[in-house]
């Protein structure tokens, strides 16, 4: 597979060095069926208080990428393949496991899709809080209680202390994923991954969350890695946007860029597939027809290839870099596309009506779920 | 809590009283009492056998005897409320033993059940920390050697009886090691091959919930989640993976206790124990209607009450369980 | 309007196209039932599959059990010892051709490897013997015994038999326990039941001490004939149980017995089990003669008389002098001589049967209406000559061998004896075809054999049918009632399911296996037998998982969308119960059927372990299991008593409870089209 190294790409908002780099990473799984390829050659930057978006299917590897900056992924079955991640000067996949559990938790945390089920049913909220406070800062007794209460406050429990008694089942989702961002942001962690924070959410909960996790981002200065399939949540939260396909980061871009001018097939097949505000109510949406290829079984080229409407001959045979684009002093966009040029030429100026100018409320968008919006389902016959 | 005792003690009330009605009953209408294959009586002395037993009593009020506390004799109903103490199984007293001549079943019963309880309790302490290491290091050997040959050896527990693997055990460890004697009872040495055989069924049982209990929580988001939080691997384990996933094992202990109780039955006869087993099944044969009762309701308040504090266990390990709805 | 019409309509046949093309990709998910889906899953799961695939052979093989060629279970070879399995390359001992020359002289004697008794012989339980306990003589170690050779001599004289001596250590210290055994065969019974005619023959009585302070009495009386043959000896049984009466004249006459009728009866219990009565006529203050003793296993006296004599006797001697004993009916019994012809090929079956498993000239007793037996030995030098020809009536081979030695064939009548193996069609069909194929061949001992001489091999697969029989119909009971309270339960609801599951609950908390103890021994007290006893009261215990797991499968499924969209779309109520309920319902049954066949055959192996299951001659594999811990002792380990049966167990329920784990994974809809 041809790589291009990435470049540095300035955050926009909040500047500054990159906290987290991660350059290359190759994930695959080995089982019965054959290695499954998921994560092919990932590479990003992200700097304090930025928030970088990574949209993309089922599948695609986002998630995976985040359980392997976390040092999550189950060996065996897992096999991190190539690259490194970079924190604080540091390979994170070199770290011995001792010291990677410092890091984790601590200065990188995450945050889970499901609150249901990512607490332990078993254990008070306080005792599953506490822990964390125990292995990182040693905390104990009733000033770690303290500071969880503090922290259970912080992202707007009411009645902080009594909660710390509570079991998840006596809370509702909404608190849950409270207790499970103020469990991610106790130690004050520099980067907070954030694997579809609110998809098991009501939507009007899922823009208290968002709102929250941007108030505290505010606060904290915390990096945030937001991962989604939902085109509204990054468009809400994000400062740049990383769109993966079949394992592969495919575009890069600024948000406001990305949904103004997608410059790949796949994002723009993405973005059709949205209902959005100002479009005409008869006017069918498009999906994407075929199927993500088996990552067990990869074709060569590019993967989207057999999917995509602007297919050439060239596309399956080589795969295509993550190239820059429109270079004026340093890169904000690339795309993994040989056609980039007639991509542009043909593209329509998408409507933006419904982007936030500023920091928007991202609950104030309409919810949009790529996921199953792309999926051929029965909605489209 | 305590409603939740009384609800339970309601309906063991329900279940005693079935259980005492329907058996004594039942043992009523055997043909052949229990003194019948005796060498032919003279008519005066089976009388005064069966006026010492109460047998020349109607059935109902040989059943209020027995159900006590009501002082019956001859007289009528309540007599003449003089001499005897009140007795009837509501005393604890259950009844003369039929065969034992000078025995009463609960004296019979006194002496034995230590012994049974002995030999449950280290069968159960056996099958527990087999059963539970086992599981759990399979789980976490998932795929392994080691977790092959548990896994192997755990159905091949629960595929036979245990009067069998007793044998296997007798052969291995009596005859060919000589390491522990045949049969008896007395000393500690005596006590571990019935244990063994009388645990090993469980712990295969213990020993697959286990396993797949742990696996279970183990692909559960919380557990990555702990993970995540940074927790080194051996708490993951203790804290947040071990007590989900011996929950399935905590109500299998109900119906474990009850299958070691009867497992027992055979183990005693097999290993020659002079427990309440032994008592039970040769009391049946021999047609000892009062000891067999006792035992039946012995063991129905011994299964009744673990039962109910297995439940009261498996509530305070799982937060989600209300008693109010047990 | 109009344009809004074809726009519609143009998008609908592209809708169309996509329609059909994710038809097409679904089709493999849902164009197969639930049940096609599972299979294709459990073929899969190679364990399961296996398991499955060894059950089906196992199953096959105990139902054609009598097709194959191996021995009896029951037929006897009298040794001390098991024998250890005969590797297939080893000579096969039980073919004629590699018969000790020794033992082949004895042909009907004690060692005699041909007269095993027929089909049904449970000849064990006729065993007699003397129980010596003596001091331990000066000089004399545990490893020195010996046998008093003068009680041996004693019991030889007395029953014309050479016994065969165990001797060990007496449970108390410093004592030696001998006993001197002497064996019947079913030769011997028949013989002393025959009368010929008006005939009678004399009868000496003859009274033993046995050490246990019991009478054991024996008959014995001299066959007339030319010369005369041996004396034989049968022991009536033991006089310390259940006899109270009479006392008869004088010595050696002197016996307790009922006297009704002028019939003298006796009645004794061997083992504990059988019970055994003897009648015999009384014809005079100072001599007895037997005649037509019968030996009736059960509790009744035989009544029937008339059928067997008819059988026997030719037409011309309707009446006998033998006793006519109460209750004779005539017309229950269609076999006059006359009718015997349709018997012809039952016989022939049976007497096909016997020569398989008795070798040439061996003894063979038939089960007639699974009520009657009727034996035929031979016992002369011509026995070759008299061998029922497979195809030949019994009755005429009776008569052609009266005719050549008088006395020397004999013919009689036993009782059915209970629990006897009684072929119906089915299994006669089988026993034809393992007479066409294998003719008189059978399998040596190729997993050795037991300590009474039961080939193993053969008491596992006949014991499978039982084992296997038992269980199933115990675990269809259980179904038949848990599934119907369940539903019921389940489907009612509210108020009524609230009772029927306090109920279960309540019967959940009663320790079954002590109340089905006392149960079974209760009814088997009543008269009740024990294994329908055995198969209500397994009903009774599995019944309440099974009604809690369809109670709450019919609960959950009842409030379903799938039900409610099927409702929404017009599906008839009996639609929705089988299309949609029953599958539902009926895979998490079948899962739990396999998890409960194994748990009730560990049951009844508890049971046979505690006396109380399946009784001898019948065989089940919970009785081989028990066999295998009594072969266990210090000296010796008959590892072959022990491990056949337990693999032959063991491999069974192990498969039924991986299939019982495949399938529950095959049929789990949740896992639906994955691997």
């Amino acid at each position: 597979m041809e790589t291009q190294p990435t470049q540095a790409a300035p955050a926009v908002h909040a500047g500054g060095p990159a906290v987290l780099e991660v350059n290359h990473l190759g994930i695959r799984f080995d089982t019965h069926q054959g290695s499954v390829r998921a994560v092919r050659d990932v590479s990003f930057k992200l700097a304090a208080g930025e928030t970088l978006g990574i949209v993309g299917e089922s599948g695609s590897g986002k998630s995976v990428t985040s359980l392997g900056i976390m040092g999550l992924i189950p060996q065996p079955p897992g096999v991190i393949e190539s690259g490194e991640v970079l924190f604080d000067e540091q390979d994170l996949l070199k770290l011995k496991p001792r010291q990677m559990r410092k890091i984790r938790g601590g200065q990188v945390s995450m945050i889970f899709q499901d609150p249901m089920t990512s607490l332990n049913p078993l254990l008070t909220v306080g005792r599953q809080l506490t822990e964390v406070l125990a292995i990182h800062e040693g905390l104990r007794g009733r000033k770690a209680r303290a500071r969880c209460a503090a922290g259970l406050g912080e992202v707007g429990l009411p009645n902080p202390e009594a909660r710390l008694d509570s079991y998840p089942h006596e809370l509702s989702g909404g608190m849950r994923q409270r207790v499970m961002i103020a469990m991610g942001l106790i130690c004050n962690p520099k980067v907070l991954i954030a694997d579809e924070p609110t998809t098991a959410l009501d939507v009007t909960i899922q823009a208290q969350i968002l709102e929250l996790m941007q108030k505290l981002q505010r606060e904290h200065g915390t990096a945030i890695l937001l991962i989604t399939h939902d085109l509204g949540v990054v468009a809400g939260m994000s400062d740049r946007i990383q769109v993966m396909y079949a394992g592969r980061v495919v575009e890069k871009a600024p948000v406001v860029e990305l949904f103004g001018e997608p410059l790949h097939p796949y994002t723009r097949g993405l973005l059709t597939s949205v209902p959005t505000l100002t479009g005409s109510p008869d006017e069918r949406l498009t999906a994407i027809d075929g199927q993500p290829p088996d990552l067990a079984d990869l074709p060569p080229g590019c993967s989207f290839a057999e999917r995509c409407a602007f297919v050439r001959d060239n596309c399956r045979v080589s795969s295509p870099p993550l190239d820059a684009i429109r270079g004026e002093g340093e890169a904000t966009r690339f795309s993994a596309c040989f056609e980039v040029d007639r991509l542009d030429a043909h593209g329509a100026a998408r409507d933006l009506s419904f982007l936030p100018a500023a920091q928007t409320p991202a609950g104030h968008v309409p919810t949009l779920n790529t996921e199953r919006d792309i999926q051929p389902s029965e909605d489209d016959a | 809590m305590l409603p939740f005792l009384f609800r339970r003690l309601r309906w063991f009330a329900i279940t005693l009283f079935c259980v005492v009605t329907i058996s004594f009953f039942l043992m009523r209408q055997v043909p052949g009492g229990p003194f019948d294959s005796e060498r032919s009586l003279a008519p005066e002395i089976e009388a005064n056998i069966k006026a010492k037993y109460n047998l020349d009593w109607p059935q109902w009020k040989q059943y209020l005897q027995y159900v006590g506390p009501i002082n019956l004799d001859d007289d009528g109903l309540f007599g003449d409320r003089s001499g005897k103490p009140l007795g009837g199984i509501l005393t604890g007293d259950l009844g003369p033993s039929f065969k034992y001549r000078d025995y009463t079943v609960r004296g019979v019963l006194s002496e034995s059940l230590p012994i049974s309880i002995a030999l449950g309790s280290v069968a159960m302490f056996f099958a527990l920390t087999l059963g539970l290491s086992a599981g759990v290091f399979s789980a976490l050997r998932r795929g392994s050697g080691f977790d092959l040959i548990a896994r192997v050896g755990a159905t091949i527990g629960i595929a036979l009886p245990n009067f069998v693997i007793a044998g296997f055990l007798i052969i291995v460890f009596s005859f060919q090691l000589e390491a522990l004697p045949v049969a008896g009872w007395g000393s500690a040495n005596k006590l571990v091959l019935p244990a063994l055989a009388l645990g090993a069924p469980f712990a295969a049982y213990i020993a697959r919930l286990t396993r797949t209990g742990m696996l279970e929580v183990l692909s559960q988001d919380h557990i990555r989640t702990a993970r995540a939080k940074g927790l080194p691997e051996w708490l993951v384990l203790t804290r947040h993976a071990i007590k989900g996933g011996i929950l399935p094992v905590v109500s299998y202990l109900g119906p474990a206790t009850a299958g070691i109780l009867t497992g027992s039955l055979v183990i005693e006869k097999l290993f020659a124990i002079p427990g309440t087993g032994m008592h039970f099944i040769e009391s049946a044969l021999n047609r000892d209607y009062t000891m067999a009762m006792g035992v039946t309701i012995l063991y129905t308040v011994l299964v009744y009450s673990l039962n109910t504090m297995v439940d009261l266990a498996y509530t305070l390990l799982d937060p989600r369980i209300k008693l109010e709805e047990a | 309007m109009l344009g809004l019409g074809r726009r519609a309509s143009s998008h609908f046949a592209k809708d169309e196209a996509k329609l059909a093309a994710l038809l097409s990709d679904a089709k493999r998910f849902k164009g197969e039932s639930l049940w096609q889906d599972a299979w294709r899953r459990l073929k899969r799961n190679r364990g399961a599959f296996l398991s499955l695939l060894f059950l089906i052979f196992f199953m096959g093989l105990s139902l054609i059990a009598p097709v194959l060629p191996v021995p009896s279970p029951m037929a006897l070879d009298l040794v001390a010892e098991p024998q250890p399995p005969n590797w297939p390359w080893e000579a096969n001992p039980r073919l004629a051709e590699n018969l000790d020359p020794a033992r082949k002289a004895k042909r009907f004697g004690l060692y005699s490897t041909e007269a095993k008794g027929a089909f049904a012989d449970n000849g064990w339980q006729h065993r007699s013997f003397i129980d010596l306990v003596r001091p331990m003589a000066p000089g004399e170690t545990e490893d020195t015994l010996q046998p008093a050779a003068e009680v041996s001599a004693f019991v030889q004289e007395i029953s014309g038999r050479k016994p065969i001596v165990y001797v060990k250590p007496g449970e108390e210290p410093g004592t030696v326990l001998e006993r001197h055994a002497v064996v019947y065969q079913s030769s011997d019974r028949s013989r002393i039941r025959y009368v010929k005619g008006e005939q009678q023959i004399p009868v000496r009585l003859t009274q033993m001490l046995t050490s246990a302070g019991t009478t054991a009495i024996y008959a014995e009386w001299l066959l007339p004939g030319e010369p005369p043959l041996t004396e034989a000896v049968e022991e009536l049984g033991y006089t310390n149980e259940g006899v109270v009466g009479v006392t008869l004249p004088e010595d050696p006459t002197e016996l307790t017995g009922t006297v009704e009728n002028d019939r003298l009866h006796l009645a004794s219990r061997l083992d504990g089990k059988l019970e055994r009565r003897f009648s015999i006529a009384l014809k005079g203050a100072d001599t007895f003669t037997l005649e037509g003793a019968r030996v009736a296993w059960g509790d009744e006296w035989p009544t029937d008389d008339e059928a067997w004599r008819n059988l026997l006797e030719p037409p011309a001697e309707p009446e006998s002098a033998m006793d006519v004993e109460s209750g004779t009916e005539p017309g229950d019994e269609p076999e006059d001589p006359t009718a015997a012809e349709p018997e012809e090929p039952t016989l022939e079956e049976f007497l096909a049967l016997a020569r398989l498993w008795t070798g040439e000239g061996g003894s063979l007793q038939l089960v007639k209406n699974g009520k009657r037996s009727v034996a035929f030995s031979e016992r002369t030098a011509t026995a070759q000559e008299f061998l029922p020809e497979p195809g030949l009536g019994l009755r005429a081979k009776a008569e052609e061998a009266l005719e050549a030695g008088g006395l020397v064939a004999t013919l009689a009548s036993v009782d059915h004896i209970e629990g006897t193996w009684d072929l119906n069609w089915f299994d006669r069909q089988l026993v034809k075809g393992r007479a066409a194929l294998f003719g008189s061949w059978q399998t040596g001992p190729l997993l050795g054999t037991d300590g009474k001489g039961r080939d193993l091999l053969s008491r596992i697969v006949w014991g499978s049918r039982i084992s296997i029989q038992a269980s199933l119909i115990a675990t269809l009971f259980s179904l038949i009632i848990g599934v119907t309270y369940g539903a019921f339960s389940g489907l009612m609801g509210g108020r009524i399911d609230n009772l029927m599951m306090r109920i279960v609950d309540v019967l959940y908390a009663v320790p079954f296996i002590f109340v089905v103890i006392f149960l079974l021994t209760m009814l088997s007290e009543m008269g009740v037998d024990r294994m329908k006893v055995f198969y209500v009261v397994i009903g009774a215990i599995y019944w309440l998982t099974m009604a809690r797991v369809v109670r709450g499968q019919v609960l959950s499924l009842k409030n379903q969308e799938f039900v409610e969209s099927a409702k929404v779309l017009g599906a008839s109520t009996s639609r929705i119960l089988f299309v949609h309920l029953v599958p539902n319902v009926l895979s998490i049954v079948i899962v739990y059927m396999t998890l409960t066949i194994p748990q009730i055959m560990l049951f009844e192996a508890f049971l046979s372990f505690l006396g109380l299951g399946v009784e001898a001659p019948q065989v089940s594999w919970g009785l081989l299991a028990t066999d295998g811990t009594e072969a266990i002792s210090a000296i010796k380990v008959f590892w072959w008593v022990v491990l056949f049966p337990a693999l032959a167990m063991g491999a069974t329920l192990l498969s039924l409870s991986i299939l019982g784990d495949g399938l529950r994974d095959a049929l789990d809809p949740k896992l639906r089209g994955k691997d």
